[in-house]
């Protein structure tokens, strides 16, 4: 490590040594002093959104350089892993779709802890309690219905009528981490289950590549029903396309899309002043600008979602599915026929 | 005979290229398999993964896929070429030149276009009463559908190959035949067919490796049809939980590699063949075999063929770019030229990209066109040759990471990375496309006549001299159809560079796939018609600019 930095951590404990515990919840240390360096984000934001975030905490902090890098969270994590193998990771923070993934990097001691981030108004159970990620908001999965679907629907199970035999599709849980979480959520909802995933199959369904894929399948007239992240649909719906969201009786499932930190960040302060940048009141509402379901309930959603509070998630124990992945995803792989 | 100095250097010079560019990361790759760096993978995981039935399923799966997807290539592309390159019909060079578009058609616009034309929401069969109902499972998710999709995009690879033997045809041969009494059939199975065999080789080759090489297409439409191969496997455990993915993959890639290895001992077979036969000299091309009734039903087979592969992707590209959301249709009051204005005035980075794309793409022609050249005047190991091969047979994101294991760390002596920069992904474009430029080039060259460059030898002219006054003039067209296939896939790259790039150094494929993967399919198509506007003014460019090179130099110049 530089002495610059080094000095700068100094100084920056000093001040929050220094500072009333109140005073520190509200402006992190880090932004004490004004930061500086390169940040490098990898992410699974879209180019456009990575671009805004970017451009944001960039007029918070104009003396951080960031660079980001975007790519679907399975192409990042290849790229991630060649770059821990050949032992010079690049990345600073990594915002990226799942926390499962984040569990396994945690799990391998990739991520650096900090315990007391501020977390501004996002719920604690959007966060990692051992503090090393930190949700930043909501991308739920729900269900897409094309307009000259033969059928309206209003629960999971309706996917699974006859009327509904050989239209519905979803992405496949090897190419969407929100479709496998999905899974994992089904299957740990104890009013559908593997029973559910079961009738699902009998009725035809059908796996595509990801989220994209599905929309195009629905809106094009191939298939009429599909699993699907909420905010495809609801942009594309807001456009004009002859599709509808639906928000499921049951709940839907989420991810939060969450932020961590690498252990081998060259550049701790800015990483964690993006990292409370994300949670802020401030972070929340870009999100909801972007089109997202912000973590924090009380910022306000944007345009085509319902109220946060009437948005029922499925609870999703992380551990236990992690435990049981390959068992699941076998499983399920196995049922529609891979 | 005692052979001059500076061809006793070019051996050890060019197996020196090699080793840096492809047995380097190659061998960093397989290092990764035999010896994890990273912890937590079990000991025994060669083991682990070589008794797991879905890997030998997988690479049964591929094995098929390929053979059959190179039928089709090899059966189309040299159709065409033979078409095209021998006889008399009309309007073949126009025919030629669109023969070779397909190559920059994304092939999930070909396949969603076909899924559309075909299926329940059919414009076209919906009209004739004829539209199977909503619901009905679509054809091209199958076994069938992967390997007709490859064959199609990679019919090209045979065809350039092929035009590029033909183009220094010895038309003597033929008119002897001819003038003996002898048939079409016969000129074309007794002489034709035996001179072609080490292009048409070469070409089937390289059809089989870019095929078992394939994740694109092989993801596209065998994740939805349940019909895994390797590839798609070898992506699945790198992108998986765990951190042993990365060792998986490069144990996984060793059958890919056997694969590949074993369409080089079959591509070298037959060259030892066809290499009986040799054009003596440069001769008057071949005057245009007549093709009397068959004129008519041959051309409307090209139509139907451009129609399917061609003009029905293009025009669901250019409806998906003009639309203002997916699904809308295409009419007066809903076309938009939002999509274009997006991404051209819009987005910062689609301008970065283009211009990256297009330096990458012409400095890997270039570049690669050259050593390939260079390697013709050698006799290459078949060790050398196979790690040429490699690169290209295994999946892009191998290469990727290869390549990351590699470069990442500082270069010694520099000091300064390369990683994420356009130096980096421009290494591993040479070391992936290889392949594509040295086999046209391998394939022309094995039928040149040795007596040409012994005489000019005798009388003096040194290496450099016979270089640029033999082979060069003889073996033009086929660094033309090198150059072409090199710069055309580079353009239409997407698994290298998606791994490779960083901020200022992103590619045409990273635009692309990020803005099909944020459902903006919209802006990824208008994308993709702005570079293939851009490629059709460059190619109507060379074509300017080819008047001044050897008659014959590009497929579809006179």
């Amino acid at each position: 490590m530089s002495a610059p930095i080094l000095r700068r951590h100094l100084a920056a404990a000093t001040l929050a040594a220094a500072l009333p515990m109140t005073a520190l919840a509200v402006a992190p240390p880090a932004s004490a002093q004004p930061l500086s360096g390169r940040l490098v984000i990898y992410t699974s934001q879209l180019e456009a959104d990575a671009q805004g975030t970017a451009d944001a905490f960039r007029a918070r902090h104009p003396g951080v350089e960031v660079e980001w890098v975007r790519g679907g969270t399975n192409a990042l994590i290849p790229r991630l892993r060649a770059e821990f193998a050949a032992g010079n990771p690049r990345a600073d923070v990594l915002l990226i779709a799942d926390s499962l993934t984040m569990e396994t990097l945690k799990a391998e001691n990739r991520l650096l802890r900090w315990a007391d981030a501020p977390r501004a108004g996002v719920p604690a159970a959007h966060v990692d309690p051992d503090g090393f990620y930190w949700g930043t908001k909501l991308i739920t999965t729900g269900i897409v219905r094309n307009a000259r679907a033969p059928m309206t629907i209003s629960s999971w199970n309706d996917l699974a009528d006859a009327r509904a035999r050989n239209l519905v599709t979803m992405p496949s849980p090897s190419v969407s981490g929100a479709a496998l979480i999905h899974v994992y959520a089904i299957v740990q909802n104890p009013a559908l289950g593997w029973d559910y995933l079961e009738r699902l199959a009998r009725n035809g369904l059908t796996v595509r590549g990801g989220n994209g894929a599905v929309m195009q399948s629905v809106a094009g007239g191939e298939r009429a029903f599909g699993m699907i992240i909420d905010y495809l649909p609801i942009r594309e719906a807001a456009k004009g396309a002859p599709v509808q969201f639906v928000f499921p009786a049951e709940g839907v499932s989420a991810i939060t899309e969450p932020v961590a930190i690498l252990a081998g960040t060259r550049n701790e302060a800015a990483a964690k002043a993006f990292v409370a940048f994300l949670l802020s009141r401030e972070g929340q509402e870009l999100a909801s600008r972007q089109g997202f379901l912000p973590a924090d309930p009380a910022v306000a959603p944007p345009a085509g979602f319902p109220e946060p509070a009437s948005i029922r998630v499925m609870p999703l124990d992380a551990r236990r599915a992690l435990a049981e992945a390959e068992a699941v995803q076998r499983r399920f792989a196995a049922l529609i026929g891979q | 005979m005692a052979r001059g100095r500076p061809e006793r250097l070019l051996l050890p010079l060019l197996l020196g290229w090699i080793c840096a560019v492809s047995v380097l990361p190659m061998a960093r790759l397989a290092l990764e398999g035999i010896s994890p760096s990273l912890p937590g993978a079990p000991d025994d995981l060669a083991l682990v993964v070589f008794s797991d039935a879905r890997v030998w399923r997988a690479a049964w799966r591929t094995l098929v896929v390929s053979l059959a997807a190179t039928a089709f290539s090899a059966v189309v592309g040299a159709a065409a070429a033979l078409a095209l390159g021998l006889s008399a019909l009309p309007g073949r060079r126009a025919l030629a030149f669109l023969f070779v578009l397909p190559m920059l058609v994304p092939p999930q616009i070909a396949a969603l276009s076909w899924i559309s034309a075909l299926g329940p929401s059919s414009a076209l069969l919906n009209a004739l009463g004829l539209a199977p109902p909503l619901g009905t499972p679509h054809p091209l998710y199958s076994p069938g559908g992967i390997a007709l999709l490859l064959g199609v995009q990679h019919a090209p690879l045979v065809f350039l190959t092929l035009m590029a033997g033909l183009r220094r045809f010895p038309a003597g041969l033929v008119e002897a035949a001819r003038l003996a009494g002898a048939g079409r059939a016969a000129v074309l199975g007794g002489i034709v067919l035996p001179l072609l065999t080490p292009a048409l080789a070469a070409g089937a080759a390289l059809a089989f490796i870019a095929a078992i090489g394939n994740f694109g297409i092989a993801a596209l439409l065998g994740i939805p049809a349940g019909y895994t191969v390797l590839t798609v496997v070898i992506w699945q455990r790198l992108a998986g939980l765990g951190p042993s993915g990365l060792s998986e993959a490069a144990l996984m890639s060793l059958l890919l590699a056997a694969l590949a290895a074993l369409a080089l001992a079959v591509e070298a077979h037959a060259g030892r063949r066809g290499r009986r036969f040799v054009t003596a000299g440069a001769t008057a091309p071949a005057p245009p075999l007549a093709l009397g009734a068959w004129t008519r039903p041959l051309l409307a087979l090209f139509v139907l063929y451009l129609a399917a592969v061609l003009a029905l992707p293009l025009a669901a590209l250019v409806s998906t770019a003009l639309v203002p959301a997916a699904g809308v249709r295409l009419s007066a009051s809903t076309a938009t030229v939002a999509n274009f204005v997006s991404v051209l005035f819009v987005q910062r980075n689609t301008i970065v990209a283009f211009r990256n794309s297009l330096v990458l793409a012409a400095a890997s022609a270039a570049i690669l066109v050259m050593t390939a050249l260079l390697m013709t005047r050698v006799r290459l190991p078949r060790a050398a040759r196979l790690a040429i091969d490699l690169p290209y047979a295994l999946p892009g994101v191998c290469v990727a990471v290869a390549a990351i294991l590699v470069y990442l760390r500082p270069l010694p002596l520099v000091g300064a990375s390369l990683y994420g920069t356009l130096g980096l992904i421009l290494i591993a474009y040479l070391a992936r496309f290889q392949s594509l430029a040295l086999k046209p080039l391998a394939g022309a060259a094995a039928r040149l006549d040795p007596a040409l460059e012994e005489a000019a030898r005798l009388a003096g002219a040194g290496p450099v001299r016979r270089l640029a006054t033999i082979a060069l003039p003889l073996l033009a067209p086929a660094c033309a159809a090198a150059a072409i296939l090199v710069a055309l896939t580079a353009l239409n790259e997407i698994t290298l560079s998606i791994l490779l790039y960083a901020s200022g150094s992103q590619t045409l494929g990273v635009v692309v796939f990020g803005l099909n993967d944020g459902g903006a399919a919209g802006q990824a198509a208008a994308v993709s018609v702005v570079s293939l506007l851009l490629v059709l003014a460059l190619m109507g460019a060379a074509s300017l600019a080819a008047r001044r090179l050897p008659p014959g130099t590009l497929p579809w110049s006179p």
